[in-house]
């Protein structure tokens, strides 16, 4: 799995370099067209530069703070009551718990950050930003630079502890904003400062 | 306060550049604010005569304080008609204004984008006019006024000056400075000159108004307008239950026959809701002109208490939409709204961008066109959008969409009946499933079908068009190069069908403009096409992973 020193190299490497690993995010307009019958159209190649390795155990534990850890706490706590005063009910609600808690707590724990580590990736033109995101919904949005208006850097409290960061770009219509999650925070940095100079901007850090 | 001239007394003309003396906004703004006693004095006459000329002692302290509220707004407003000013250099416009913390800023005339001219009834009756000036940069979609200036209030002659001056310097034209009879008098040459123009997109006209109440919000305003009334009766401490008219309303419901009575209350109902949404229209698009100015900029003006007056700068004016919600396009009407930066944030967006209420759908359209095809400064190259033909999306979209229905419409709730029928054993409750599976099936597979008509798009001239949406059904046109990003998005659903839904981004109007499952194969050749240079860094021309 190639790291994404690739922020710090100002050349980005030459375009026959496959794009990591097989199992991508699908680059638009590609995935539809197996037939052999399909005539060469132009489609969008994947963003060369995929996020750290570091981001899915951050995706993870985000997942266990925001959903998947209360669905399941609350799930035990509900079997630990059923157990303790209403033995009897537990025939019914054990199903009923794994069904609505536990097993989608765990799907999405799981699911989500392979997915996100997957399809997350970014990669910077010459005259615009393209980046990938999301798991189950998955957009690919490309920004000329020359529209771009800010260029931040954040890092929230979970994103600090596992050295990474997010770079925000923002143009005059928020269709058009650019985020580029789990970056180490030396990618981010310098890839902020990159799309900055390139729209000519003052580069402008929110860290 | 500084008498009733009609035009604003210049006030300290020590103006160091060149450019006009420092002036003031009207002294009679100041009375405005006396309305805020309106709404209190309102509701303590009503609660006053409904309670039979009795007086609570709460009412009079709610009075008071109202009172106290009012002195305490125009004392404010009067500080800060004494410290605006403002006024237009050559190259931007200046303001002046705040009682303890001064600032001073300076809008160059280039950046602006918009300046709206409202008035209010109270405005109205005192002459005056409020003046909005939106600004490129600032705002941007972040929401608040931060980017525009408010003047409050100008007297309606200064303010439409004020306006033709600030749009003047944006356009194309540039003698805009000594005055709207002038530059008028100056551009009228020009337009003149430009064939095949007409500057009046759009006039007033009340047969329009047979179309407003067609509209699902003629139940829902019924029954929020009663909620709200309610409310208000409720803080007068009028118990709405207590009254004479509940009472012998409650009498009929009790002695009719249900029959008669329930279609009767929904008869009621239905005219009220009608009658509200024709005053709405009324209210909203009383004196429509949509036109064209002679510097360039799209204007318009409507209202018939509350008057506004939006005004576009042709550079900020990105497309149109046809709106054609379902009620209006089974009786043939669509509405028409501009896409234009600078109005303000989402909802104040959606105030001001309308241009035409629901109308014949041939009048929109020409309506449409109109705005599409550009002002007086624009050459003949653009040529009407109106006739291109959409190219329809995949079928698989349509299956996607009755999938959809059924999956979230018409599944939970049959299963629910019926889960619930057979655990407390109710027949009822089976037979309601099966109907309720009968009826809800077909109504899907209309709707599905409809909104996979819908669906399609289109590159005509300087123009893209895409269409979306059954319940409301939006025909976008942008312009090609106001297209400032483009998104794609996809599920493993939507992916394994061969779809991919296209997001084009401009500064303005919505934001972004959604187009709802087109061929991923044929997705990006249009965007690239379409605006050519966002997509061209990461395009793969050949087989790619064939």
């Amino acid at each position: 799995m190639p790291v994404p020193t690739t922020a710090n190299s100002p050349s980005p490497p030459p375009s026959s370099q496959p794009p990591g690993g097989s199992a991508r995010g699908a680059a638009v307009g590609s995935s539809a067209t197996p037939g052999p019958y399909a005539t060469p159209v132009p489609h969008l190649r994947p963003p060369r530069h995929r996020a750290h390795p570091r981001a899915r155990r951050w995706w993870t534990v985000q997942a266990l703070l925001t959903l998947s850890g209360p669905m399941l706490l609350t799930a035990l706590a509900l079997a630990a009551l059923s157990l303790l005063f209403f033995p009897s009910a537990l025939g019914w609600l054990g199903p009923l718990l794994l069904g609505v808690l536990v097993l989608p707590a765990l799907a999405y724990l799981l699911a989500m950050p392979a997915l996100r580590i997957r399809v997350h990736a970014w990669e910077l033109g010459e005259h615009t930003v393209y980046a990938a995101g999301g798991w189950y919904w998955q957009r690919h949005r490309i920004t000329p630079l020359a529209r771009v208006q800010t260029v931040d850097t954040v890092r929230g409290p979970l994103q600090r502890r596992f050295g990474l960061a997010t770079v925000v770009v923002t143009t005059a219509s928020t269709a058009g904003d650019v985020r580029i999650a789990g970056l180490a925070l030396a990618d981010a940095e310098e890839l902020a400062q990159r799309i900055g100079a390139a729209a000519g901007l003052e580069t402008g850090d929110a860290a | 306060m500084s008498g009733g001239t009609s035009t604003a007394a210049p006030v300290r003309s020590a103006a160091p550049e060149t450019g006009q003396p420092w002036r003031s906004t009207h002294g009679r703004t100041v009375l405005a604010y006396t309305t805020w006693l309106a709404g209190p004095l309102a509701s303590v006459l009503a609660a006053t005569v409904l309670k039979g000329g009795r007086v609570a002692p709460g009412t009079w302290i709610a009075l008071g304080a109202a009172a106290v509220g009012c002195v305490v707004a125009t004392a404010f407003g009067l500080a800060r008609w004494a410290t605006t000013r403002y006024r237009t250099t050559d190259s931007a416009f200046e303001l002046r204004s705040g009682v303890f913390t001064r600032r001073r800023r300076s809008i160059p005339l280039g950046r602006i984008r918009s300046v709206d001219v409202t008035a209010n009834p109270a405005h109205r009756l005192l002459g005056l006019a409020v003046l909005r000036v939106a600004a490129a940069g600032h705002a941007g979609s972040g929401g608040s006024d931060e980017g525009g200036v408010r003047l409050e209030a100008l007297p309606r002659a200064e303010a439409v000056r004020l306006r033709a001056q600030l749009l003047g310097g944006n356009g194309a034209v540039g003698g805009g400075r000594a005055g709207s009879p002038g530059s008028s008098g100056q551009a009228g040459g020009a337009a003149g000159a430009a064939a095949e123009y007409a500057p009046l997109l759009a006039g007033h006209d009340l047969r329009r108004l047979r179309y407003a109440p067609l509209t699902f919000w003629v139940v829902g305003g019924v029954l929020a307008a009663a909620g709200s009334a309610w409310r208000a009766l409720d803080g007068m401490g009028v118990n709405p239950l207590h009254t004479a008219a509940a009472h012998w309303i409650a009498r009929q419901l009790g002695a009719g026959t249900p029959w008669l009575t329930v279609p009767a209350a929904v008869a009621v109902l239905l005219a009220a809701g009608c009658a509200g949404a024709v005053a709405l229209g009324l209210e909203n698009w009383w004196g429509l002109r949509v036109e064209w100015t002679d510097e360039g900029a799209l204007s318009v003006r409507r209202g018939l208490l509350t008057t506004r007056s939006v005004t576009v700068a042709a550079g900020r004016l990105h497309g149109a939409v046809l709106h054609e919600p379902l009620l209006q396009r089974a009786a043939g009407a669509a509405s028409v709204r501009a896409v234009a930066g600078g109005l303000g944030n989402r909802d104040e967006n959606r105030k001001r961008s309308p241009l035409l209420p629901a109308a014949d759908r041939t009048e929109a359209e020409r309506v449409r066109d109109g705005v599409l095809r550009g002002g007086p400064h624009t050459g003949a190259d653009a040529g009407p959008p109106g006739v291109a033909r959409l190219t329809g999306h995949p079928r698989i979209a349509l299956r996607r969409r009755v999938v959809r229905g059924l999956v979230c419409a018409v599944a939970p709730v049959a299963a629910a009946l019926a889960l619930l029928g057979a655990l407390l054993h109710l027949p009822v409750l089976l037979h309601c499933a099966w109907a309720y599976v009968l009826v809800a099936v077909p109504a899907v597979w209309l709707l599905a079908r409809d909104a996979y008509r819908s669906l399609g798009h289109a590159l005509h001239g300087r123009h893209l068009l895409l269409r979306s949406g059954t319940f409301s059904r939006d025909l976008v046109a942008l312009r090609r190069e106001s297209v400032l990003s483009w998104s794609f998005s996809s599920t493993p659903l939507s992916r394994r069908a061969g779809t991919v839904s296209v997001t084009a981004a401009v500064a303005g109007g919505e934001d972004g403009y959604r187009l709802p499952d087109m061929a991923a194969r044929d997705a990006v050749p249009f965007a690239h096409t379409a605006a050519p240079g966002i997509l061209g860094d990461f395009l793969d021309h050949g087989r790619g992973e064939g």
